[in-house]
């Protein structure tokens, strides 16, 4: 067992950083509109999908097909708040994120028209040559998945912290009356998180795509586990939904290498229950009390 | 989220859906349609209970499709594995689901929020996994089959039509039992705590308590639809009870319109439908049913049944104002407020040198900050003793504490010759306090009539399984609550308005509501949280005639009150906070002349 728990380390950490960037985009959308998008795993779908054309049928090289995909999640992304969000007669959460349900079957059903129910393959980024590591293996893509979500989640705090156009987001999604009187457009803050969401998706879908097979609706499971990863860190906390991630990613694992792989997604869940039960606030949050 | 119910009166609604249960079937044979009939029946039963709890309480379940695979499991188990007879397994897989759901509803049901949401997603993908791994007890991944059918002695219902009729017996006493409860007492505690869940709680509704029950009553309807469902089908797989199952059963409450369980049956019968009207797209099967699903909910934000029947409500009301309108006029020349020229407020003062509400060295800290530290006072029965302070001096927090919205760290409360100190807000209720609230706390999603009749949930009434079955002493029950409603509002001048929506009331005519809302079960005792702050000084002289009026009824008030005017002249006994601390305490002249509240109000001393 311990001489493969650095194994079962690293792959948790893999898979815990795509559950990561997941909960980020979820974390994004709740901020500024309270409600939870079910549309978060089709993104993840469609950026391995979008990337998967352009790799496999027109032969874009790699350095264009990734931001190309990105910037094409991106865009649908911004589409889903401007076509089913906004447009929308009541401001109800629970209709809003039903809304987003809807959104989401449709885009599974434009999927599986466009790509086929298929399962599809992607070569990794560069190569499959294994990396020895403090007892454990591992391939290049490994290193490119740690890679890019650092990167991501780097360059989304400094978007947040230091930039204008972060700190309006951030000022629309603590009071949206009040920012809106500072002259902020709330609309189009809401309109970027949904754009900004779609990237983190695409990311994630794009990076995971050549070490999993692909298909229509590979993000439904990661979609659903990225929800998880961002309940265990507390709801709408994006630090909390990086340690969400990557400890979900680590306890499936090594829960998964010590029990057994067929109850990898009970345990995930498993958590997930076992945190609202007992710190219902996440594990970097605290629970909120109603005032009078 | 509002909810509006549009559920009628009367017995008309399910009568007419029992002649449609008898005669289709003259209509249809088809057993492809007989079929679909049924599991829309099926549907409709968790869609019943899923609707009281997420359209009347407001609680949001995605795993209502596990409580429907476990219903379906349990039976089948039992029945095919363990030989129990099918209707004795349907009452055992339901008591199994009731177990399940209080496990899972009382750690997630104590908080507020949708953490309900979060847990029965969870579970849901949980059951299901474990349904698909066990498979020497579940059939795994290909399913169960070989369940016997219902029969009545020797008579086997083997068949759709014999199905038919005893699955929509089944759908119309569901319907019949949310009916019941939606228009009960246990229905408006229900949208109450929906509306705002500490003031709800505060009126006496054991909100807590409610929302397990409910929670669990849906997961025992799921459960009973999914047991017929395995002895219809004498079949069962793990696929039909995963999370997009789930979701659909929701779906159905929303497109029929939150809160209204007619609205229910027609979303089940347009949601379970429609995939079988989309069958020939086959591909595009998906992308429609999405598609059509998104359409609906941005332009119908109620549902399509509310939306219509909105638009009919709209035309009725138009063509009743014509006939009703000479009344109306009349009547406002004889109701209304009561006039305060002519009247002393200092009128007949009779105070019982006896406490009624005892607090003694009572301490709140909050983090670091002492909210209120060892406070001592006593409320004498009759009285009306105000509590005043600048702001931030711990007022409202004081009255928090005695409602048992918070609990003081230090301190003894005696309420009449009980500790109350540790008690939740709706069994504090219950031993006859009442309060209103500084920030108001109006249940808007109901009207300014039920607003009051909630108010009289701190006596004790009929709870689920009475109201469920519409017990007699129920009807008797409900006419006494409304008929002291009314007498409650036209005391505040708010008879006028009794059938409209709480929410469309102005701000004084809501701060009345609240008083009224207080005062309908008769308290002993009344905590007011500035009732005229925001009011205009003729505004703010009736409030004060009202609170006296109050009081020569017997009812004992505690007022908290900025108004300085207001206070003097209507208090016995004047209790003044600062920074939390007790500063001064006696009658309204001689806490005037007291200098420590004169520098504190004024700062510096004179």
């Amino acid at each position: 067992m311990t001489d493969h728990l650095a194994q079962f380390i690293v792959a948790g950490l893999t898979t815990g950083s795509i559950y990561a960037l997941i909960a980020l985009g979820f974390c994004v959308i709740h901020n500024t509109t309270g409600i939870v998008n079910f549309t978060q795993g089709d993104f993840v779908s469609l950026g391995g999908l979008v990337i998967y054309s352009l790799l496999m049928s027109l032969k874009t090289p790699l350095i264009f097909a990734f931001p190309l995909s990105v910037f094409a999640v991106t865009v649908v992304g911004a589409m889903v708040e401007r076509v089913a969000i906004r447009p929308a007669r009541s401001r109800s959460v629970v209709i809003l994120v039903f809304i987003t349900i809807g959104v989401s079957v449709f885009m599974r059903g434009v999927f599986k028209i466009l790509w086929g129910k298929n399962q599809m393959g992607l070569p990794s980024f560069s190569g499959e040559t294994p990396i020895s590591f403090v007892g454990a293996t591992l391939i290049p893509q490994n290193l490119w998945i740690f890679g890019i979500t650092f990167m991501s989640v780097m360059s989304l705090h400094f978007f947040f912290n230091r930039t204008r156009m972060g700190k309006a987001m951030r000022a629309a999604a603590c009071n949206p009356k009040a920012a809106s009187l500072m002259g902020i457009n709330v609309n189009l803050m809401v309109l970027l998180s949904f754009a900004l969401s779609g990237a983190l998706g695409a990311i994630a879908g794009i990076i995971i795509a050549p070490i999993t097979t692909l298909s229509y609706d590979i993000g439904v499971m990661l979609g659903l586990k990225g929800f998880a990863a961002a309940v265990l860190g507390g709801y709408g906390n994006s630090f909390g939904a990086v340690v969400g991630g990557l400890l979900l990613g680590v306890l499936e694992s090594v829960g998964a290498g010590v029990v057994s792989s067929t109850y990898k997604d009970v345990i995930a869940f498993g958590i997930l229950l076992l945190v609202l039960f007992v710190r219902p606030g996440g594990i970097l949050g605290h629970s909120e009390t109603e005032r009078l | 989220m509002s909810t509006r119910s549009f559920d009628g009166k009367s017995l008309i609604g399910p009568a007419i859906l029992a002649f449609f249960i008898i005669s289709l079937p003259l209509l249809i044979s088809n057993p492809y349609y007989l079929n679909v009939l049924n599991i829309i029946g099926l549907n409709t039963i968790v869609v019943v209970g899923l609707t009281l709890l997420i359209g009347y309480a407001g609680q949001v379940s995605l795993g209502h499709a596990a409580f429907y695979g476990i219903g379906a499991y349990t039976s089948a188990i039992l029945s095919v594995t363990y030989g129990i007879s099918p209707w004795i397994a349907i009452i055992l897989a339901a008591l199994v689901t009731a177990t399940i759901a209080l496990i899972i509803g009382i750690p997630t049901l104590k908080l507020h929020g949708h953490y309900l949401v979060m847990a029965t997603l969870g579970f849901n993908l949980i059951t299901n996994i474990i349904i698909v791994q066990c498979d020497s007890v579940t059939g795994g991944p290909s399913g169960f089959p070989g369940i016997p059918p219902l029969s009545i002695g020797r008579w086997a219902i083997d068949s759709d039509i014999r199905m038919y009729f005893l699955i929509w017996s089944v759908t119309l006493v569901a319907i019949i039992f949310g009916l019941n409860l939606a228009r009960s007492r246990v229905g408006r505690g229900l949208r109450a705590l929906h509306s705002g869940e500490a003031a709800a709680n505060c009126m006496g509704v054991p909100t807590r308590i409610y929302k397990i029950k409910i929670f669990v009553l849906s997961a025992v309807f799921a459960s009973v639809a999914g047991s017929l469902y395995a002895h219809y089908l004498s079949f069962v797989s793990p696929k039909t009870f995963d999370i997009f199952f789930s979701v659909e059963l929701v779906t159905m409450v929303i497109i029929g319109g939150l809160g209204s369980i007619w609205g229910g049956l027609f979303g089940s019968t347009f949601i379970t439908s429609l995939p079988n009207l989309l069958s020939s797209f086959d591909e595009y099967k998906d992308v429609f049913y999405g598609f059509i699903l998104v359409v609906i909910l941005i332009s119908t934000p109620e549902g399509l049944i509310l939306e219509i029947c909105r638009k009919i409500d709209v035309f009725r009301k138009k063509r009743r104002q014509g006939n009703n309108d000479s009344r109306d006029k009349q009547e406002l020349d004889t109701v209304g407020p009561s006039s305060i020229s002519g009247l002393s407020l200092a009128a007949s003062r009779q105070i019982l040198r006896e406490p009624l509400l005892r607090i003694k060295n009572m301490s709140k800290r909050f983090g670091g900050i002492a909210a209120v530290s060892e406070i001592t006072f006593e409320v004498e029965k009759g009285s009306v003793t105000s509590l005043i302070g600048p702001n931030g001096a711990g007022k409202t927090t004081t009255i928090n504490l005695i409602y048992g919205v918070y609990r003081p760290n230090k301190g003894t409360i005696i309420f009449g010759h009980n500790r109350i100190d540790g008690l939740s807000s709706y069994q504090i209720a219950a031993r006859g306090m009442a309060r209103t609230f500084q920030n108001l706390q109006i249940f808007d999603n109901i009207t300014v009539l039920e607003n009051v009749m909630v108010g009289a949930h701190s006596k004790p009434g009929s709870e689920f399984l009475v109201s469920m079955l519409h017990i007699p002493p129920y009807q008797k029950e409900e006419e006494m609550i409304r008929e002291k409603s009314m007498e409650a509002l036209e005391f505040f001048g708010l008879d006028e308005a009794a059938d409209s929506p709480a929410g469309q009331l102005s701000f004084g005519e809501q701060k009345r509501l609240e008083m009224a809302r207080a005062i309908v079960s008769k308290p002993e005792l009344i905590l007011l949280d500035e009732p005229v702050a925001g009011l205009n000084r003729a505004e703010s002289m009736e409030i004060a005639h009202l609170i006296m009026k109050i009081r020569s009824k017997g009812t004992t008030v505690l007022l908290v009150e900025h108004d300085i005017n207001v206070v003097m002249r209507i208090s016995d006994k004047v209790v003044v906070l600062n920074y939390g601390t007790m500063i001064a305490e006696g009658s309204p002249k001689q806490v005037q002349t007291n200098e420590a509240v004169l520098s504190a109000y004024l700062g510096g001393s004179f």
